[in-house]
């Protein structure tokens, strides 16, 4: 089944006048030869679509790098994150007043009673300017000790620092010392 | 021009045309019924089978002192588990046999873990022997991160699976361990801080979700990630030095007195802040099963008591501003036991003759007979409505639980409360609602709403600070001094004068002791609620500080308070550099006429 049914009549076209145009006569020119296109230009072309490439390819591969970058150094960032948390652990707790209250006791420090405060402008004291006694306000080792579970499994005390101290002075650091002052200051001799 | 002929064809193809497009209608009604009408029925169902969501846990806030110093933190730690059947896998593979055989990284895993290699070895055959696919053996619980750290780098991951876990850590410990709370199992806060600002301090849960096609892979672009948003910083008004000192002073005081507790509360004058509140006995949040469950909330908010004589300084203020009385006249006549007009039996503390008082003298010597006829000057309505100003029935923090104390209506006083309502009886307030009556006095009458948060850092760096009522004018500034030297004498005078100097600064006081109901509608005899409070120096009040003892038995009176009274304020004034009372104490002011 054809629908092309509607056939097209040809529209009969009214006589057209018949005068025909002046003709002009033209001496036949010699065609102009086609010239070559330019080698340069080609090239030119070729050479910027390659930069183009290259620069895209380039560029694509900077971004995969940094990604690569990127996601070496986030990960960096967590490993150094959980290591803080780890060294932040540690504090947790030797940090509390407890421990440096435990440690400072040990080492025969003593909270004193009532303070008194001197002027370094005029020497003048305030307060009673008395000074304090041996005595302790509290004992944080005593009975009323403020329990820390977080400083049961870490030693406090400062006995462990004091077996350290010495240890400590008898390695390294005696060259260190300034040399001892025994006949006065040091001064050049001249001449 | 339509001839028989072409007619024909023509309605052939209307006909199939029309056939057509009634087809094609059918198909656009169902499409737009599939893609528009039911669109987002049919999209979640197919979510159903390719959608896939994770939750991000975000962590709670911390809890910081004044200074910055944490006192609640959260930390991830780790719960250790092995998959014995991938150890057998492993361990039978002699083409590909593991870097490191079990024999030797059980070892390692059980030094790092503090257990005994020979047992781990033979828990995981035993585990085998039942069962050749076991996937599951629990290990150590909770491990530190450094542990976590040497265990990976063990390389057996393939086997030793360690699922991260958050943790609530308290640094400092017992360190206002009542006031920070606790919170249980689940991680849901019970009391204290934690649940008072569980709106600042809990985070919101972020989510990744990505859809997968054939085999679980996932869909390239599908991916999207809210991040969990971790919680505030609360930053209290604490001082955790002060504290901890305050701690261990009221802990080893209560012992010596004999005490069944005590609580210090120290408020800045000037801002209405809690410095200290600290109480004995306490808890550990990080060890809750080593202390009683009475422990586990805060007492001081929780616990309200009839003040007793402290209060009778806002019985004076109100006869100062309404009967024209002032520190020396008029007088009264007291002797140490009295029977009033209308029935009532009032007592003082000790056996006096009848001495013409003066209000600074029936302060100083805190005679309630005196008090009951200073009192008596003004209207009941009068000194219900000071209480009420002075803060009485009102919750100072909004602690959880806090009780707001109790004060009865004028109506319901009989003839004894008549009178005993002067000198703080028949009604019940908590130490940080005396600590916020004394802070008033201090700072010429102007009282100032306590606080004990000062603000919460979002993570994004927004600070905000919890409103503060309006301070309120709530007697004159004359009165205010007056009561300030009349306070003052009251600790130069009174019978606890050389146990509460703090050498230096000029220092106010009065003591407080209160009956404690039995429970049967009386109350114990012989044991009181004692307390003191006072605010120094007295040329610039800067602390106000408020002792209490339970039932201390050494000696029961209120003098059993002075020393960690005198010790509290001398900590107090040190660690806040208060410069000592640089003007001498005005004139003593007359007891008797």
């Amino acid at each position: 089944m054809s629908l092309n049914v509607a056939v097209r009549k040809p529209s009969a076209l009214p006589g057209a006048p018949e005068r025909a145009p002046r003709r002009r006569l033209e001496p036949v020119t010699d065609t102009p030869v086609r010239r070559k296109p330019k080698l340069a230009y080609a090239l030119a072309a070729l050479a910027g679509a390659m930069i183009i490439g290259a620069v895209q390819i380039g560029l694509s591969l900077a971004i995969t790098q940094d990604s690569f970058v990127l996601a070496g150094l986030s990960a960096q960032q967590h490993e150094l994150d959980l290591h803080a948390s780890a060294l932040q652990e540690d504090l947790t707790g030797t940090s509390s007043p407890q421990s440096l209250a435990t440690s400072a006791a040990s080492l025969g420090m003593v909270v004193a009673g009532a303070p008194s405060y001197l002027r370094l402008s005029d020497g003048a004291v305030f307060g009673q300017g008395t000074g304090a006694t041996g005595s302790s306000t509290i004992d944080p080792n005593g009975a009323g000790a403020v329990s820390n579970s977080l400083l049961n499994d870490v030693p406090v005390n400062a006995s462990t620092a004091d077996d350290a101290v010495p240890e400590g002075t008898t390695g390294h650091p005696a060259q260190e010392l300034p040399p001892a002052i025994t006949d006065g200051l040091p001064s050049p001799s001249t001449r | 021009m339509t001839t028989r002929a072409t007619r024909t064809p023509r309605r052939r193809t209307v006909v199939a045309l029309a056939v057509i497009l009634a087809i094609l209608a059918a198909f656009v009604v169902r499409l737009v019924d599939i893609q528009v009408v039911k669109a987002d029925e049919h999209v979640a169902q197919s979510l159903e089978f390719i959608a896939h969501r994770t939750s991000i846990p975000g962590e709670r806030g911390s809890v910081v002192d004044s200074d910055g110093s944490v006192l609640a933190e959260s930390v991830l730690v780790y719960d250790a588990q092995l998959s014995p059947q991938v150890i057998r896998l492993l361990e039978e593979d002699d083409k590909n046999p593991p870097k490191l055989p079990w024999a030797e990284a059980s070892t390692r895993i059980a030094e790092i873990m503090g257990l005994d290699a020979d047992e781990l070895r033979a828990e995981v055959a035993a585990k085998l022997a039942e069962d050749p696919d076991s996937q599951y053996l629990p290990l150590v619980k909770g491990l530190s991160t450094e542990k976590y750290i040497e265990l990976r780098e063990l390389k057996v991951s393939s086997y030793l699976v360690m699922k991260p876990r958050e943790v609530r850590v308290y640094p400092n410990g017992a360190v206002a361990g009542n006031l920070l709370g606790y919170l249980d199992g689940t991680g849901t806060a019970q009391a204290g801080v934690e649940k008072m600002d569980e709106k600042c301090l809990a985070p919101t849960d972020g989510e990744e979700s990505y859809r997968t096609g054939k085999n679980n892979v996932v869909i390239p672009g599908s991916e999207s990630r809210v991040d969990a948003v971790d919680g505030g910083t609360v930053q209290l008004t604490i001082n955790s030095d002060l504290q901890w000192y305050m701690q261990q002073m009221i802990a080893e005081e209560a012992q010596a007195q004999g005490a069944k507790g005590g609580t210090v509360t120290v408020v800045e004058v000037g801002t209405g802040k809690i410095r200290a509140a600290a109480e004995w006995p306490t808890m550990d949040p990080n060890d809750l099963d080593a202390s009683s469950p009475e422990t586990w909330t805060s007492k001081l908010f929780t616990y309200p008591f009839e003040p007793g004589s402290t209060f009778k300084a806002v019985t004076a203020a109100a006869v100062m501003e309404n009967a024209g009385v002032t520190m020396t006249s008029p007088t009264v006549s007291a002797s140490s036991h009295e029977k009033f007009e209308n029935g009532a039996v009032i007592n003082d503390a000790f056996v006096h003759p009848t001495f013409q008082y003066t209000l600074a003298g029936a302060l100083i010597d805190s005679s309630n007979v005196a008090l009951s006829k200073f009192g008596t000057m003004v209207s009941p309505d009068i000194r219900h409505d000071y209480l009420e100003r002075f803060g009485v029935g009102e919750t100072t923090v909004g602690f959880p639980s806090e009780t707001s104390g109790e004060i009865h209506p004028t109506s319901e006083w009989d003839n004894q409360s008549l009178y005993t309502t002067t000198f703080g009886q028949y009604f019940t307030v908590t130490a940080p609602q005396l600590a916020g009556a004394y802070q008033a006095i201090a700072n010429g009458g102007q009282k100032i709403g306590l606080s004990l948060v000062e603000s919460c850092t979002a993570p994004d760096g927004t600070v905000v600070t919890p409103q503060a009522p309006e301070p309120e004018q709530i007697v004159k500034p004359e009165t205010a001094a007056d009561l300030t030297r009349m306070l003052e004498n009251v600790a130069v005078q009174g019978g606890n004068a050389d146990r509460i100097q703090v050498p230096g600064y000029r220092v106010t006081s009065k003591t407080g002791t209160a009956q404690i109901p039995d429970g049967k509608g009386g109350y114990k005899s012989g044991v009181y609620y004692t307390s003191m409070v006072g605010f120094a120096p007295v040329d610039d009040p800067q602390y106000v500080v408020v002792v209490t003892l339970d039932e201390p038995t050494r000696v029961t009176s209120s003098a059993a308070t002075a020393s960690a009274f005198q010790k509290a304020m001398t900590q107090t004034m040190k660690t806040y550099r208060v410069m000592p009372s640089s003007s001498p104490m005005d004139a003593l002011l007359p007891k008797f006429e």
